[in-house]
């Protein structure tokens, strides 16, 4: 493998003071359509997403904004999607950068692993969806 | 019509030294690497999946990038979605109200491109592009 294995940009992250209110912005002022918002588990943190072809747009905020505060949000990280995080996590600690263990990632079956040098500032993770076998519903061994 | 997200602009000290990371390490192909004089600023384009990863080193003091840079370090400095009329979306912003950066599209790494303010979208510089055929490979 002459790189990670890397398929395509995952998610982009924006982070901000109120994920409601910047991502009810983006659908305004650009026409993205919100797909889904969802609460965090664990941390309780604010999530909406929207989708352009295979790339997430994940706008993240606290679990209780302040309505009287001025909203800010700013473009915070990147996840790219990787076919085989094991050889990726293995190479790029080769290559001498300090990469966290896989760990289950909020997608179901899927790991992610956090990048934590050389990304030029831009908190940065791979994941790899089909990681981890998930029951079927309806389904019992 | 936004179609996709084009690339994120990611703000460097040093491209060549981003680039250990991004080409070398990752293995993403690079599609441009230009020096655009007129915004003070090197471009490295890297391809990954449909989109692509916007390096940008700033060559001189007085301009956004190299501004950015000194107040907030590197870090991720802008989002670009591909539209097949970047005037058409230009204007349709124009319309709604929201604060421009460009008033007119211009010629760019990516194509022609426009900005919109950060004002208008809380702090967030985003950008439209449409390619031109041939401009770079991809």
């Amino acid at each position: 493998m002459s790189g990670i294995g890397a398929t395509h940009i995952d998610h982009i992250v924006i982070s901000s003071n109120n994920a409601a209110v910047v991502a009810e912005t983006f659908q305004r002022n650009l026409g993205l359509e919100i797909k889904r918002t969802m609460t965090r588990p664990g941390t309780g943190a604010q999530l909406a997403f929207a989708k352009l072809q295979e790339v997430v747009l994940e706008f993240a905020g606290p679990p209780q904004p302040d309505p009287s505060a001025e909203v800010k949000a700013r473009l915070w990280g990147l996840v790219l999607t990787v076919t085989d995080i094991a050889a990726a996590v293995e190479r790029l600690r080769t290559l001498g950068y300090d990469v966290g263990e896989p760990k289950p990632a909020v997608q179901p079956g899927a790991l992610i692993a956090t990048v934590k040098s050389g990304t030029c500032g831009v908190p940065f993770a791979l994941i790899q969806y089909n990681a981890i076998p998930t029951a079927t519903p309806g389904v019992s061994a | 019509m936004l179609t996709k997200i084009h690339h994120v602009g990611i703000v460097v000290h040093s491209a060549d030294e981003a680039l250990k990371f991004y080409r070398d390490a990752l293995g993403l192909p690079v599609t441009a690497d230009k020096v655009i004089e007129d915004q003070g600023v090197r471009g490295v384009l890297l391809q990954i999946g449909n989109s692509e990863i916007e390096l940008l080193e700033p060559t001189r003091d007085d301009t956004g990038v190299a501004r950015f840079l000194a107040n907030r370090g590197e870090g991720m400095h802008h989002i670009c979605f591909e539209s097949d009329d970047v005037a058409k979306e230009l204007e349709a912003a124009r319309d709604k109200g929201i604060e421009l950066i460009d008033q007119a599209p211009r010629v760019g790494l990516a194509g022609m491109i426009c900005f919109l303010h950060p004002k208008s979208n809380h702090g967030v510089l985003v950008e439209f592009a449409t390619p031109i055929p041939g401009q770079h490979e991809h």
